[in-house]
């Protein structure tokens, strides 16, 4: 089963959207959460991102999911670490983070596969919010 | 095409999770799935088909299904959804 990398400047948020994810597609899909910074405040850390990666690291593959601003910077950096074995298994959304992680852990409990997963990931930019 | 009607009761509508327990569960059946609402129809394997229906309480919807396992599926279906809806007929 593809598993999913949260990834958010507050600690809370991740761990909050992790139960969600948990909660809307059931416990069998694994999710990894780098959220804050070592020190615990709010930002995000390349270490962090790169053993949450590693935890989570599966043959079916990994997508990560990220908030905004300096998340892209240290995912970079984390990506920079990864071997190129590694790599070839981690697939980057570009979807909001949690319509995103959301719709991905439903796909992926499917045993959809990453390209499946991220694609439903990734429809996440499109949803409605309130009908117009 | 089998079909059959049913009302949300749920007082959240049809909303994210018995939504993605549909999806899960209608992924197992070899039949083409839909859901009808509003003039719409969703894919029912595909949860962002079925949020984008956004069914309120008291709405209607009808679940149909074409293929092999179509009876069966829908059998499933609507047990699945248990107490989010009821059967449209039947109603005082």
């Amino acid at each position: 089963m593809v598993s999913l990398v949260l990834v958010s400047h507050s600690r809370s948020l991740a761990e909050g959207l992790r139960d969600m994810v948990a909660q809307v597609a059931g416990d069998s899909v694994p999710i990894a959460i780098a959220g804050g910074t070592e020190d615990g405040r709010l930002g995000t850390s390349a270490p962090a991102i790169l053993d949450a990666i590693r935890s989570v690291d599966r043959p079916e593959g990994v997508l990560v999911l990220l908030d905004l601003g300096s998340a892209a910077l240290s995912l970079e950096m984390a990506l920079e670490e990864l071997t190129s074995g590694e790599r070839e298994r981690v697939v980057v959304s570009q979807a909001p983070l949690v319509e995103g992680a959301v719709l991905a852990g439903v796909q992926a409990s499917l045993d959809a596969d990453i390209a499946t997963v991220a694609e439903a990931a990734a429809s996440a930019a499109s949803m409605t919010k309130l009908p117009r | 095409m089998p079909e059959i009607r049913l009302t949300v009761v749920d007082p959240a509508g049809l909303h994210a999770r018995p939504a993605a327990r549909f999806v899960q569960l209608a992924s197992r059946f070899a039949s083409r799935i839909v859901l009808r609402h509003d003039g719409r129809e969703a894919d029912a394997k595909s949860l962002i088909s079925m949020l984008g229906l956004a069914v309120r309480p008291q709405g209607e919807i009808s679940l149909a299904a074409d293929g092999p396992d179509a009876d069966q599926a829908l059998a499933s279906l609507a047990e699945e959804l248990g107490p989010f809806v009821m059967p449209v007929t039947g109603r005082p």
